[in-house]
């Protein structure tokens, strides 16, 4: 050991508390770092686990048209060193299924015969029992066990076709006509094949059902050659990956050997890739003849991938955390060895006039980084690597359930090259930090350092400033409240801030660095937090909620015996046995206004009648409904409620801002003056409005006359006030509105829509537009119709009150206007409204909000099965599970905030420690100095507290304009993706930001005075000689 | 009359084996107005027992008593206002607060007392010392010989009742050193100031009416010098 390394090591020592500091900022930026690297492969290896237990390991696969003909592609395939793996899927036809077992299973069960390494590479996993190993063994999708009533060891007997297109009659086909995407793929990200179809082509299982009437082509299929086969169920699997759903249904797996060589799918895994290209490359070159597939996300997990935009974009955010972390590392790092190289200028001088060389000396700084980084990294590392084990462990669950695979557990991946980063950043942070400490140590002035420092610590600024103040008549002059509060102390104070060079600008800067890292941590948080409540929506009425729309009325035969008083049929029906399937997207534009036909001619007034009682009669099936859902063991109904659409006038007076902005909502002026908008009307079960009216010191008698409907409106709605989407004034007073109702057109029954913007020149910008719909394909015909082409039958309702409370049942307020009627209205009034949306709630009596679901599922099944109309749909919607989803993603995204803000503030504190504990101890002469000619402690302590005091203010004002400025901008990017959030600082944050750095000071200026006070004033005034 | 009476002074050092006896049982008194130079070679213990005499360190046994009071009865805060309005100390190194002027440097004692400053002596001071025109110069400014001429101010500026100086001429040139020791001499005249100089130069020393010897801690000579 020489000289200086001695030297160093020695000076490391004097200095412990520092050193300390120092270490356990250098250990907490690589711990930072190594969690975020570790974050970053752990997420990827998870994700690639994840896709290996869904999909398969398998890098790309070939479809290949004829095993056969392919046995020496595949021979070489498996022989070639780049291959790893290789599996097939061969198909051995498909199984008929009986009509029960369709609706759970698919149109067929393909049979497909596997080889190679299927559990990995195919991602095939038994869920029960085993995968099949001898022929006449079979594996099966688990829904055979849980609704077929096959268990293990069963023998299945299954007529096995093949597949064959069949063209439907009438339709000439050539084979350019004939071609199909094949209807799996676009989910995996996978190119789609296109295949060619003829009448009497073998359809294998990468091609979707074909039925003419339903996918628009001109082709049917049917099972042909079918034969017997026997299989003994040797296992299940529950998940569904990539291989085995298929288009036509879902597989059953065997190792049979396929009768008539066909189509199959060789699934590869490879080494040594380093990109797509390469995997697609080597999969072409060894099946020439077939198309390869590329397992796009398994590649990108893998790393393995030539397109990676959205990798580049997490990566992106990773390198920014990285950043950040390794800034304000180098801010405290800086700092750490600014002031021990100033503190030990004359120890340089010193050695420098013993013959150190400005290398020797640069080395001297240099080497005392290394041994702080020698202990910090491998610390930093294993405190890393353990807190994202810990955080893992308490998270993982969460990410696995959000992630949709809670088999696949999220756990720490400790990757060598995660690890080598981190260490190899922080040593780099470390050496950049230390490079301009050190040659300011090498360029020491040997006479200058001797002399003592002491007497640079003038600016020349100050130099005047004491050259003023040097008239005996002002000398010493005190005043005002802070000297009274300072004394003498705080007069020191101030006369060494205004004439000192900037050592209090370290100590500022670092609480300034402090206040904006933990705001910028808080901002992050909050806006994350907005996003995850926005996300999350408002508060839910119950736990379960029914919600459905009828469509069309069913065949007017006699219908289950519970629901005889459903059937008053309204008159005139003829497309209600049409037997049509139910609309999936529930759109109730697609009901036909066939009700009323066209023999007779309409008038406005009779399609309002008509209206009115399919309304009423929809109603009634709703409240019989709820009543029956509420039967159900277990629950406890709040509630339900209709709401409907229709078109509406409203007097000037009446409509608010949100009418006025442009673009606020969806309505406007209307060129007779009134205000044109489409409206909703909610009809609450009686007992919920009562309850309402009630609560606003309304009657609710006053909302019964069936003839002359009332409302309760709601004032405020969501619109777009030009920037954001926020809460508006929508109504700001009682009146009348003019509900349209009905109109007629010719003879026909007409619509009236809302038409916005119509001419943004104009003063009128919105107008009611009649149309009328063609009854044969239901599509809106615009006719350019105006409304003195038609009849119109409107409504007046009468508004009685205009309130902010929103009715329990409704959750959270609306965009645009809301009227609340009671249900009993539905019986007479429609206003407007057509296929009333149903939505229903109910708790759990037993808190098992899961199983309620369930059987309010099954029971709503039940009840609409054989009701009066068919379903546009029917959903069930377990509110308690999507609020503890969000919940979950709401700890993620805090957990993670926390321990971001928890390891920034950690090093923001030890930086404020080292730069105002260090101005401190600098300046321990000067104290001596004043000490000896008198100064007592108390007057010590009111000079630091001032200097204290305005490093605070020197700090927090431009700290927390920055980060205002930083919160708005992550405000503004938030924004971006997310209107409707308020702007708002993270007052906890401020406070916390407030409090800690305070505390710091505190802690600091302590630990300061105490050293300066150990110190005896003797020895202090000794320091001058080395 | 006696001034100041040191009596049994014992300051040690560390603790147990790693224990120094700075000061071994030391006592004499000095009589108002007297210019006592103290002698010994370094490590002898002089610095010790000014510091003492000084209140900026409390011995380990005996009594400092200036003025007839106690100087170690007195807490931390009083001995802060004792070392204010009773002592005056100078350096070998001068030890002036950096971003003070001179006459703040001068005035700084004064100035922790809360005192109004004494104009009249301010001047006289100034002029005495030859500061006049460098009121408002910082340290830096300042040659060695001004520096040590602004803390013998400031030792002065108080009127305590001693001035104690270590080593006063230690870092100055042979003019500086003559100049500075005729001002001490002429402060001791001139105001009747007692004066206690720690020096290692016996012209010096001579220059005092009386020198007091110290060697490992102990006192081995006390003669007074006729003139």
């Amino acid at each position: 050991m020489n000289a200086m390394t001695n030297f160093t090591l020695h000076s490391l020592k004097a200095n412990r508390v520092r050193t300390a500091v120092t270490i356990a900022g250098v250990a907490l930026a690589a711990a930072l770092l190594t969690a975020v690297l570790t974050t970053y492969f752990s997420f990827t290896d998870y994700l690639y686990r994840s896709e290996a237990a869904n999909a398969g390991t398998w890098m790309a696969y070939a479809e290949v048209g004829d095993m056969a003909a392919s046995e020496g592609d595949i021979a070489r395939a498996t022989d070639d060193p780049r291959v790893t793996g290789v599996a097939t899927l061969e198909d051995a036809g498909f199984a008929a299924l009986t009509e029960a077992q369709q609706e759970k299973l698919g149109i067929y069960m393909p049979i497909l015969s596997v080889s190679g390494a299927a559990e990995d590479i195919a991602g095939i996993h038994p869920s029960e029992g085993r995968m099949p190993e001898n022929p006449g063994e079979i594996m099966l999708f688990a829904t055979w066990k849980d609704y077929g009533g096959v268990s293990l060891g069963d023998t299945l007997t299954l007529s096995v076709g093949d597949r064959e297109a069949v063209l439907v009659p009438g339709e000439m086909a050539t084979a350019s006509e004939g071609s199909m995407e094949a209807a799996y793929g676009t989910a995996y990200n996978v190119d789609p094949t296109t295949v060619e179809i003829v009448d009497g082509t073998r359809l294998n299982s990468s091609i979707g059902y074909l039925e003419a009437t339903q996918d628009g082509g001109i082709f049917n299929e049917q099972l042909v050659n079918e034969r017997e086969r026997t299989y003994t169920v040797v296992g299940f699997y529950n998940r569904l990956g990539y291989t085995l759903s298929t288009g036509v249904g879902t597989a059953g797996v065997t190792v049979d050997e396929p009768e008539t060589d066909g189509f199959g799918e060789v699934f590869l895994t490879m080494a040594g890739m380093e990109n797509s290209d390469q995997v697609l490359a080597c999969a072409e070159e060894l099946f020439p003849n077939d198309h390869v597939v590329l397992h796009s996300a398994m590649l990108r997990y893998m790393g393995v991938t030539s397109d990676s935009s959205i990798w580049s974009t997490f990566f992106g955010i990773v390198a920014v955390l990285a950043m950040v972390i390794a800034g304000a590392c180098v801010s405290l790092i800086f700092n750490a060895f600014n002031i021990s190289v100033a503190e030990r200028i004359s120890q340089f001088g010193l050695l420098s006039s013993v013959g150190a060389s400005r290398r020797q000396l640069r080395r001297a700084v240099v080497l005392e980084g290394c041994v702080v980084a020698l202990i910090g990294i491998p610390l930093g590392l294993v405190v890393g690597l353990a807190g994202c084990a810990v955080t893992f462990a308490l998270l993982g669950p969460a990410i696995s359930n959000l992630a949709g695979n809670a088999a696949v557990g999220f756990c720490v991946a400790p990757n060598g090259t995660a690890l080598v980063a981190a260490a190899a950043l922080t040593l780099v942070t470390v050496l950049v930090s230390v490079w301009i400490p050190a040659k300011r140590a090498s360029r020491v002035n040997v006479i200058d350092a001797l002399r003592n420092a002491g007497a640079q610590r003038v600016s020349k600024k100050g130099a005047k400033a004491a050259a003023k103040a040097a008239r005996t008549g002002t000398l010493w002059k005190t005043g005002g409240v802070v000297d009274r509060l300072f004394g003498v102390g705080g007069k020191l104070a101030r006369i060494n801030r205004k004439r000192g060079t900037a050592k209090g600008r370290a100590a500022s800067v670092s609480l300034a660095l402090a206040i904006v890292l933990l705001m910028t941590a808080g901002s992050l948080n909050v806006f994350l937090g907005s996003l995850v409540g926005v996300a999350s929506g408002g508060e839910a009425p119950g736990e379960v909620s029914v919600t459905a729309e009828f469509s069309t009325e069913r065949d007017s035969q006699p219908s289950d015996l519970s629901h005889s008083e459903g059937d008053s049929q309204p008159s005139g029906s003829e497309d209600g046995g049409s037997g049509e399937s139910a609309d999936p997207a529930g759109e109730k534009g697609d009901r036909s206004d066939g009700r009323l036909s066209h023999a007779e001619p309409v008038t406005a007034a009779s399609v309002l009648a008509g209206l009115n009682e399919r309304f009423a009669s929809e109603a009634a099936e709703f409240s019989k409904a709820y009543d029956y859902l509420a039967e159900s063991s277990g629950a406890q109904g709040i509630g339900w409620l209709l709401r409907s659409d229709a078109a509406m006038a409203l007097p000037e007076s009446m409509v608010g801002d949100a009418f006025r902005i442009e673009g606020g909502i969806d309505g406007g002026p209307m060129a007779d003056g009134r205000y044109g908008t489409t409206g909703s009307v909610l009809y609450l079960d009686d007992e919920a409005f009562d309850a309402y009216a009630q609560g606003l010191g309304l009657s609710p008698a006053d909302f019964r006359d069936g003839e002359h409907p009332r409302a309760i409106a709601l004032a405020q709605g969501y619109g777009n006030n030009g920037n954001v989407y926020q809460l508006l004034d929508i109504l700001r007073e009682p009146g009348t509105i003019e509900v349209v109702a009905a109109a007629a057109y010719e003879g026909r029954p007409a619509h009236i829509g809302v038409a916005y913007n119509v001419d943004a020149t104009a003063e009128a910008t919105c107008m009611l537009q009649p149309y009328v719909r063609d009854e044969n394909d239901a599509t809106d015909v615009n006719e350019s119709l105006t409304l003195d082409d038609v009849e119109l039958a409107t409504v007046p309702v009468e508004v009685a009150a205009v309130t902010d409370k929103v009715p329990a049942l409704l959750g959270g307020p609306g965009s645009g206007v809301m009227l609340i009627v009671p249900e009993s209205l539905a019986a007479t009034q429609s206003l407007g409204g057509e296929a009333p949306i149903f939505t229903s709630y109910f708790d759990s009596a037993d808190g098992d909000h899961e199983a309620l679901a369930e059987e309010l599922a099954t029971r709503g099944g039940e009840f609409f099965h054989d009701g009066p109309y068919e379903m546009a749909f029917y959903s069930y919607n377990d509110l308690v599970a999507q609020t503890d989803a969000t919940q979950q993603l709401a700890m993620v995204v805090n957990v993670f905030c926390l321990l971001f803000t928890v390891i920034l503030a950690l090093i923001a504190m030890a930086n404020v420690f080292n730069t105002v504990t260090n101005s401190l101890i600098l300046r321990r002469r000067e104290f001596a100095v004043m000490k000896s000619v008198g100064l007592s402690n108390r007057q010590f302590r009111r000079m630091i507290m001032d200097e204290c005091a305005s490093f605070g203010v020197a700090g927090l004002v431009p700290g927390l304009l920055v980060s205002l400025a930083v919160s708005w901008l992550l405000y503004s990017a938030v924004t971006q993706s997310m209107s409707g959030l308020p702007f708002q600082l993270p007052w906890t944050y401020v406070g916390l930001a407030l409090i800690m750095t305070a505390a710091a000071m505190g802690i600091s200026v302590a630990y300061g005075m105490h050293r300066c006070k150990a110190d005896n004033v003797v020895e202090a005034l000794r320091a001058d000689s080395v | 009359m006696d001034i100041l009476t040191v009596s049994h002074l014992t300051k040690i050092y560390g603790e147990g084996e790693a224990a120094t006896r700075a000061l071994d049982d030391v006592s004499f008194s000095v009589s108002e107005g007297e210019f006592v130079a103290i002698v010994g070679s370094s490590g002898s213990g002089k610095s010790t027992l000014l510091h003492l005499i000084g209140g900026v360190d409390r011995p380990t046994a005996g009594h400092v008593l200036l003025n007839g009071s106690d100087v170690y009865a007195r807490s931390d805060e009083e001995l802060a206002v004792f070392r204010r309005r009773e002592v005056g100390l100078v350096y070998q190194f001068y030890n002036l607060v950096p971003v003070l002027n001179v006459v703040e440097n001068m005035t700084l004692p004064v100035a922790l007392d809360g005192r109004a400053v004494n104009r009249d002596r301010l001047d006289g001071l100034l002029d005495k010392l030859g500061l006049r025109g460098r009121e408002g110069h910082l340290p830096s400014q300042l040659s060695g010989g001004q520096q040590q001429r602004v803390a013998i101010g400031r030792a002065l500026m108080n009127a305590p009742a001693v001035v104690l100086a270590d080593e006063p001429t230690g870092n100055l040139d042979t003019r500086n050193s003559a100049e500075i020791m005729q001002l001490l001499r002429d402060s001791n005249r001139e105001f009747g100031q007692t004066m206690i100089v720690i020096t290692h130069d016996e012209e010096i020393a001579l220059a005092a009416d009386r020198i007091i010897a110290v060697e490992d801690g102990r006192i081995v000579r006390d003669e007074r010098i006729r003139r």
